[in-house]
């Protein structure tokens, strides 16, 4: 890394020790005196009446301070942009995972014990289970007021002319997939607890990824509540994995509010894995007929997809999954006409939530797996097909996307060059390869997409650095630290990355969109450029030179060119600290990328850069079986430069081996609305056994706009797994499996249905 | 998880008095792996809990060399029996079936006899104590009784033990000269699985090396209860095997079997899987009989 | 029912009374303070909470804590007390990026501690086998198999100079432990 001392290298963690010793507090440590324990009561039926409920047993149980019911709910409370879901329900459930009761008890079993003395009468109603089904005439309507279980949702756009492309297409191909719910497994299960001051300010600590939103949506419940003019702070405890699941507020959120401001007492709810399982939310699942096609030569000509997603009981951002779903549909590789309507469809199923990738994934798995039956028909090898269509430099895409810094092609290469150095092809085994786009600066989703920094520095040489960005693991803080150290010429160990708390760090939209190295980097490194201005106005006085001809480096303030003038950076803090009309160094920073909100068709340029990447995978199919075995993978990426590439690796690692689940065993089995496999028994997340060798090029297209050149990567890691796996299939034994994940079952019986026909 | 009374007796003797004092308010408990869980979930909620674990001897794990005989204690865990050189060299068919049980937290706690009582369709450990023949010694207040590791279930979570009877140790006959044996667990994943199907195959040769003496297909997950496929074992037994005679050998088994749909596999992919995974155990089986053959 | 139990925790002797029902991790986490050992299950599908009883790796959440009575008992809290005297597992975890949100983090590395203690030189396939019960999300085991492979070459060459026990805090050898047991029993 030419010129860089700190951004580039592979430092550890900076709460690695800490983790490692078990000192790190994470929701189910934080313990407060006189701290009461929620729980909640869900619905027993997926559609259902509730035609009476009697709170008295639970009420007069000894230990019990409070029980809530939907009776309890402000008619204003409602969770979620579409508003149709307060945190206990009254008078129908619509799910398994409505809530309908909750309690507060001096300890756990307590409140266990109250919930099963809640007696609750239901007059079942029919349910429907099938989004498709749901969108006909007769089905059941989930909610009556709402009149239809179609979502009124805008995901339509039409750009070019689909049919006139169609019409003059060499060679077209179709199909349908399906993809179905997954979910984040997080290894920390989800909790809050929530506490009032006497003035009936509150604080909230959760494991939440959008502290500043969530500070507003608490506050909302405030206002709900009547407690007008109130502070809500928000405090992160260490947070055991996010992967979208916190990017809402929840229920369990809400009623630990309602119940210690009855209580008057700090209350805790901490779910069990199972509650884990069946309360909170998946990755969205959908069903996407594709057709597209191309020209003699291979390029692509049009894309027409049609999506029907399984928006479940309740809104969460499930049902936004479709705007991200354009920026493949309509990005990747060049296709000059498109199509896309999508439909969020009410059913009595469990509700999903952002996941990693946030829709990407999905689409990418049609896109992808159809471009290899165009290349086919076409008669175009597949790595050469996508050669043909890649995205390159300077582009604008028919939505509107401006591609900036692009390494597309260079990871097709990478990929090609790690597969072809393998063994050749076994009997039964297959290749297979699928890229991705995903947004690399952040995107426009909120209407700032903007995260502030406040940095100070002490008299001995110390940064402290608030940001509004959030660490869940993924190692935001490093990447402050690494960008703050550099600029400021410090190592990272001088640099205290604070991130959990709303009352001192500034407003961020929240971890997601893959945006935290690229805006909250952004944001630190505006913030440490300013420091660094101060301090060299400083030191330019004092060695009577212009402030350009001072460096900082080591640790050190030094003259260009004159060796002999130098200070340590404390102690020229310190003299800037002590002289006659003495500072601090304190500087701040917020940094909103020039990123657009989507117009009324889509077109924007939603994120100022956008993230490449390609995926390839070797496969052996046992054709007895249907089993599928990975033989080695590659993912290599575009991620602009690498600020810590041994923590940029483990993104990758993680969403591979997160994609593979997806790809090949994950399923969250839901029947008549009921969660069959509430549990890491029959939930089947890889294990260590299962881990396959993965390589991880990395691609260095140094972005314009990135901090230090870095894009976002928090993401991609998942995103084309699937597909790619799905192409191998392909190539291995011919069959073509269109439904995630890919088992056993399906691979052999695609199998036996092939040997049929032949 | 509701609360109880833990009972540590120092002797079976003991543990059987302390069951006949609480009768159906206790219950005996040897690792916890499965007795622990479903306190915690509500499925049982005895008022006393017996433990066996620290009566001496009930992990005992050895071969009678004059007899042949292996004696496994009921307290012998998943992992002594994996680590074990004796059935790593000698057993294969128990060591694969008990390597992949769970996690090796689960097996550093979790016992073959509490294995063989939880009675769940899809035990490992029992498909290859059945296709050895083993035997379970049951201790009770009317004293104690032998029953072969094939009779002892009845149904999910029910085996023939009457109240306050002890499975004590699992005897093995010695083996025939010219054994192979083998056991696979399909499922989706390397680890951490219940099986979709478990096929365990034991085949004794002929000094030809090729004809069958005897046969044992043992099926886990195929039906309530472990399960032989009793027809598919006498099509091998007076014929030389061959990789085609265990094709229909599989497919036999397959037909014997009573496999079901359930969230973790369909039915007509188990009977698949049967069918493939008796050729694939009959043939390593051989492959085990004609290496020690080629050593010897 | 109340019991008073004795056992050795991270060398130190503990007697304290305990209900009859408690699991270790109840015992070790709500009553005496160690959160380094986590619940992510509580039904042994996931290994957080895996301690070391008698050198053997098991799930705390399944163990009942009658049963620690006389044993020895090795938690996270065990292996080290400040940055500077990490043991070599988890200096491992630290420098190969085997931690992300680090909630299996305890878990894992008590995991391959056992492993470890019994053959520093186990291979990969090994790792993989007595990891398998430890769930993580986060880093897809990638830099978690390469954490316990490095830190296994370091503790075979710190065995090979003879400076283990120094070392390695946690590790208790098999002489110190008997005493130690000894004087618990009798």
């Amino acid at each position: 890394m030419i010129g860089y001392n700190v951004v580039g290298q592979r430092i550890p963690k900076l709460d690695a020790a800490q983790k490692a010793m078990g000192r790190a507090e994470y929701i189910q440590d934080v313990r407060l005196p006189g701290m009461l324990f929620g729980k909640i009561l869900y619905s027993r039926h997926a559609h259902a009446k509730i035609t009476a409920m009697d709170i008295s047993k639970a009420r007069a149980l000894p230990g019990v301070h409070a029980v809530l019911t939907g009776k309890d709910i402000p008619p204003r409370m409602r969770m979620g942009f579409y508003k149709d879901n307060p945190p206990l329900k009254a008078d129908k459930v619509c799910c398994f995972r409505d809530e309908i009761a909750a309690v507060a008890a001096v300890s756990e079993e307590v409140a266990k014990k109250a919930l099963s003395l809640i007696e609750v009468e239901y007059e079942p109603l029919p349910g429907v289970f099938d989004p498709e089904a749901a969108m006909e005439k007769n089905a059941p309507l989930v909610h009556e007021a709402h009149k239809s279980n179609v979502l009124k949702l805008p995901w339509k756009l039409h750009y070019g002319d689909v049919e006139a492309a169609e019409k003059d297409s060499a060679f077209v191909a179709e199909d349908r997939f399906t993809t179905t719910w997954v979910t984040h497994c997080c290894l920390s299960t989800s909790g809050a607890v929530a506490l009032f001051d006497a003035s009936d300010n509150l604080t909230v600590y959760s494991n939440t990824q959008i502290p500043s939103l969530a500070q507003k949506d608490f506050l909302e419940t405030l206002a709900a509540m009547d407690l007008k003019n109130k502070r809500v702070r928000v405090i992160k405890p260490v947070i055991g994995g996010g992967f979208g699941s916190k990017l809402d507020t929840y229920a369990y959120e809400h009623i630990a509010i309602l119940l210690a401001h009855k209580c008057r007492k700090p209350v805790k709810i901490l779910f069990d894995r199972k509650e884990e399982f069946e309360a909170t939310s998946t990755r969205q699942p959908t069903v996407i007929y594709i057709r597209q096609g191309c020209d003699k030569e291979g390029h692509l000509t049009f894309r027409n997809i049609r999506m029907v997603l399984d928006n479940g009981a309740r809104t969460s951002w499930g049902a936004t999954t479709p705007s991200v779903m354009m920026m493949p549909i309509t990005s990747l590789y060049r296709v000059p006409n498109v199509r896309y309507d999508a439909k969020c469809v009410y059913t009595n199923n469990t509700y999903s939530q952002a996941m990693r990738g946030y829709g990407n994934p999905q689409a990418t798995f049609a896109i992808e797996s159809c471009m290899d039956m165009l290349a086919k028909k076409a008669g175009i090898d597949p790595v050469a097909f996508r050669r043909i269509n890649q995205n390159e430099p300077g582009d604008v895409t028919p939505q509107g996307f401006k591609i900036t810094s692009c390494g597309l092609g260079q990871c097709i290469d990478a990929v090609e060059k790690e597969l072809a150095a393998d063994q050749p092809l076994g009997e039964g085994e297959g290749i297979g390869v699928a890229s991705l786009i995903h947004v690399g600066g952040g995107a426009r989703i909120y209407k700032s997409d903007g995260c502030g920094a406040i940095l100070k520095m002490d008299d001995f040489g110390k940064v402290d650095i608030f940001t509004g960005g959030t660490d869940m693991g993924q190692g935001l803080d490093n990447m402050i630290a690494q960008i703050v150290a550099e600029e400021l010429g410090l190592l990272a160990e001088d640099i205290n990355v604070v991130h959990s708390d709303t009352d001192v760090c500034p407003w961020d939209v929240g971890a997601h969109a893959s945006r935290s190295t690229f805006v909250a980097g952004n944001a630190a490194l505006g913030a440490a450029r300013r420091a660094k201005q101060t301090l060299l106005a400083f030191g330019a006085r004092l060695f009577e030179v212009a402030p350009e001809d001072l460096v900082m480096e080591n640790r050190t303030v030094s003259v260009k060119n004159d060796p002999e003038k130098f200070m340590p950076v404390d102690k020229l803090l310190r003299k800037a600290h002590f002289s006659p009309g003495g500072t601090m160094l304190m500087a701040d920073y917020f940094y909103d990328p020039p990123n657009e909100n989507m117009g009324k068709d889509f077109r924007c340029n939603l994120s100022v850069t956008y993230s490449f990447g390609v995926h390839g995978v070797r496969v052996h199919v046992d054709k007895e079986t249907g089993k599928v075995l990975v033989k080695n993978y590659v993912a290599a990426h575009d991620v602009g430069r690498a600020i810590n590439p041994m923590l940029l690796e483990g993104q990758v690692y993680g969403g591979v081996i997160m994609g593979l689940g997806y790809a090949l065993s994950e399923e969250v089995m839901i029947k008549e609305g009921q969660i069959k496999n509430p549990n890491f028994r029959d939930y089947k997340l890889f294990t260590a056994k299962d881990v396959v060798p993965i390589k991880a090029p990395v691609i260095e297209t140094h972005d314009p706009d990135g901090p230090f050149g870095a894009k976002g990567i928090g993401e991609p890691g998942c995103v084309p797994t699937a597909p790619a796996v799905a192409n191998a299939i392909f190539q291995a034994v011919g069959v073509r499996i269109k439904d995630l994940p890919i088992t056993p079952e399906k691979v052999l019986a695609a199998i036996q249905e092939q040997s049929k026909g032949s | 998880m509701k609360p109880f009374t833990y009972l540590t007796p120092a002797t079976v003797e003991e543990a059987v008095a302390l069951f006949g004092q609480h009768r159906e308010t206790a219950r005996y408990m040897a690792g916890g792996t499965d007795v622990i869980v479903k306190i915690k979930d509500g499925w049982m909620g005895p008022d006393y809990l017996i433990s066996l674990k620290q009566i001496p001897g009930l992990n005992d794990l050895h071969k009678n060399e004059n007899t042949g005989e292996l004696t496994i204690g009921a307290l012998v865990t998943h992992a002594m029996l994996e680590q074990s050189l004796l059935i790593r060299n000698e057993y294969p068919i128990i060591y694969d079936a008990v390597s992949n049980i769970g996690s090796l937290q689960v097996r550093n706690m979790g016992t073959i006899g509490g294995n063989l009582i939880n009675a769940v369709p899809s035990a490992d450990g029992a498909i290859p104590l059945i296709a050895l023949d083993g035997s379970a010694l049951l201790v009770g207040p009317k004293g104690e009784r032998s029953v072969m590791v094939k009779d002892l279930f009845v149904k999910p979570y029910e085996t023939v033990l009457t109240p306050g009877e002890i499975l004590t140790k699992i005897t093995i006959p010695a083996q025939a000269p010219r054994t192979g044996s083998a056991y696979i667990k399909f499922g989706r994943r390397a680890a951490m699985e219940l099986p979709l199907i478990g096929i365990g195959v034991l085949l004794v040769v002929d000094e030809d090396l090729s004809t069958c003496t005897r046969a044992r297909i043992c099926l886990g997950v195929a039906g309530p209860t472990p399960l032989r496929a009793v027809k598919a074992e006498q099509m091998l037994e007076g014929q030389p095997v061959t990789s085609d005679l265990l094709t229909e050998a599989g497919k036999t088994a397959a037909e014997e079997s009573q496999v079901r749909d359930s969230v973790r596999g369909q039915a007509w992919h188990r009977k698949e899987m049967i069918q493939v995974q008796v050729r694939r155990m009959g043939l390593r089986c051989l492959d085990i009989i004609n290496q020690k053959a080629r050593q010897a | 029912m109340t019991k008073p139990i004795s056992f050795i925790l991270n060398g130190d002797e503990i007697s304290c009374d305990i209900q009859d029902h408690w699991t270790l991790l109840h015992l070790l986490r709500e009553e005496l303070g160690l959160i380094g050992t986590k619940e992510g299950c509580g039904n042994g599908e996931c290994g957080a909470c895996t301690v070391i009883v008698d050198q053997l790796a098991v799930n705390s959440c399944l163990y009942l804590a009658a049963d620690v009575q006389g044993k020895l008992v090795q938690t996270i809290e065990g292996l080290a007390v400040h940055t500077g005297s990490l043991h070599p597992i988890q200096q491992s975890f630290v420098e190969n990026g085997g931690i992300q949100c680090g909630f299996c983090t305890p878990g894992m590395i008590m995991s391959a501690k056992a492993l470890l203690d019994k053959d520093a030189e186990a291979d990969r396939e090994a790792i993989k086998h007595a990891l398998a019960g430890n769930i993580c999300r986060c880093t897809g085991y990638v830099q978690i198999l390469d954490s316990v492979a490095a830190a296994g070459r370091q503790m075979a060459e710190n065995q090979g100079e003879g400076a283990a026990a120094a070392k390695d805090p946690g590790t208790i050898t098999q002489q110190s432990m008997n005493k130690k047991a000894g004087e618990v029993i009798t």
